[in-house]
């Protein structure tokens, strides 16, 4: 992205600032198999990072009563999706979809972690490939665990047919209940991340290139400490953004495989 | 300075930057499907393994000192019992030492009366004695000054013989 940068930060004559086109932002170039299906990106590698990371971490780990060192981190993100998705969401019951549910916590923070690592600066998750495949994996998971738990008829009736609605209004409270549970719920999962992280993309940008700009402007120059610490403290918050939309979309999984659970919600 | 932002200019190939793109699912999807097999399989199940031997740990840990605080409260409340038991026996026997002490208190008190009752009599008898013979020693004396003090009054010799059981009989009954 410096790269990017420079080029975004080059004067054009009379010392305005052009700023990089959107795809520029997003799309990468290929390192392989380009055009084909396998074509290989800075989003591919970052997808990799986000499974090869937590692997390592997890297999380094060890495995002692008493922890310590990474062992005490590796834990600390089991217990936090225990307690903090499953057990706030589901109950004990729901320790089953552990895997699925940490898979998805250490998966996204990894792919958004990227947005603030140099020579990376750009988060899997800005793009909309990695959301949508999560968001599908959600729905089918709830809508699975909806059927198991209550069969297809039931499930359909709890899902479109909520109880106390009068029969005149039915209609039109099943087309809104399909709609936003079949449709919306994952559309949302996979826009909240996507737009959250693409957001967060574009502000980190915009003032990495306005501090180039400023730089480079000496009557301007002046507002250097202001658009850096910016710069510095937006850095902050997408880390923490990072972790809240990780914790959000896991606890979301949760709370929709939960619904599913019970016949009425 | 003049800052120009400006959106990207529509090129007749440029994709729209908001729809995935079949590589970059593709690749998203190996790894998320490999992470989950993994987490699922290899990753998370010795994690949880060592988490729960600790929580079992723990718990029997909290279990132990649960018996040996309940150990501790029943042998609190049997040395308790004990110490009712050592103070009710301690005050029988300081009641028992009381009693015993009152008893010989009430017999010493009782020998000493006796032998201040038996001092007392013998004092009496000795002075009853020594006013038997102080009596005794006064009855000539005093009929003879009673003989001599009736024949100056009657004038005539008054005999001893004829005052001395007038004497005795006063000196005998005083009163």
């Amino acid at each position: 992205m410096n790269a990017l940068l420079l080029f975004a930060a080059e004067e054009e004559g009379g010392g305005g600032l052009e700023f990089p086109p959107i795809e520029n932002l997003v799309e990468w170039p290929a390192y392989f198999g380009e055009g084909t299906i396998f074509e290989f990106n800075k989003i591919g590698l970052i997808s990799l990072l986000a499974l090869i990371i937590p692997t390592i971490m997890f297999l380094a780990s060890k495995k002692e009563l008493v922890p310590s060192g990474l062992q005490n981190i590796v834990e600390s993100i089991v217990d936090f999706v225990d307690k903090q998705v499953i057990l706030s969401a589901i109950g004990p019951e729901g320790r089953k979809y552990m895997p699925l549910l940490l898979s998805i916590f250490l998966f996204v923070f990894f792919g958004n972690i990227f947005e603030v690592i140099p020579t990376f600066q750009m988060p899997a998750n800005a793009r909309m490939a990695n959301p949508l495949i999560l968001a599908l994996v959600a729905w089918v998971t709830f809508i699975a665990v909806g059927i198991k738990a209550q069969g297809f008829g039931g499930f359909m009736k709890s899902s479109l047919f909520p109880p106390g609605v009068p029969k005149a209004l039915m209609p039109l409270v099943s087309l809104i209940e399909f709609i936003s549970t079949f449709l919306l719920r994952p559309f949302g999962l996979a826009v909240r991340l996507f737009a959250n992280m693409l957001a967060g993309h574009i502000l980190l940008v915009t003032f990495g290139v306005l501090c180039i700009a400023v730089w480079k402007a000496s009557p301007l120059v002046i507002l250097e400490p202001l658009t850096f610490a910016t710069l510095v403290g937006l850095t902050g918050f997408e880390v923490m953004v990072s972790l809240i939309q990780a914790f959000v979309f896991s606890l979301l999984t949760a709370v929709y495989i939960s619904l599913s659970r019970s016949a009425h919600h | 300075m003049s800052f120009i932002l400006f959106a990207a200019e529509s090129t007749e190939e440029a994709a729209n930057p908001i729809l995935p793109v079949a590589n970059e699912i593709f690749w998203g999807a190996v790894a998320f499907f490999s992470l989950w097999a993994l987490v699922k399989f290899v990753l998370l199940p010795p994690v949880l393994k060592v988490m729960n031997e600790r929580d079992a740990r723990i718990q029997a840990d909290l279990d132990a000192a649960e018996v040996a605080r309940s150990r501790a409260g029943s042998a609190a409340s049997e040395v308790s019992d004990q110490l009712v038991d050592v103070r009710a026996e301690a005050a029988q026997v300081v009641d028992a030492a009381r009693a015993e002490a009152e008893a010989e208190r009430a017999t010493l008190i009782s020998a000493a009366e006796s032998d201040v009752a038996a001092l007392k009599a013998d004092a009496e008898a000795e002075i009853a004695e020594a006013r038997a013979a102080a009596m005794s020693g006064l009855g000539p004396q005093v009929a003879e000054l009673a003989a001599g003090a009736a024949s100056k009054v009657m004038d005539r010799q008054v005999p001893l013989s004829s005052a001395q059981p007038v004497v005795d009989r006063y000196l005998n009954n005083p009163n």
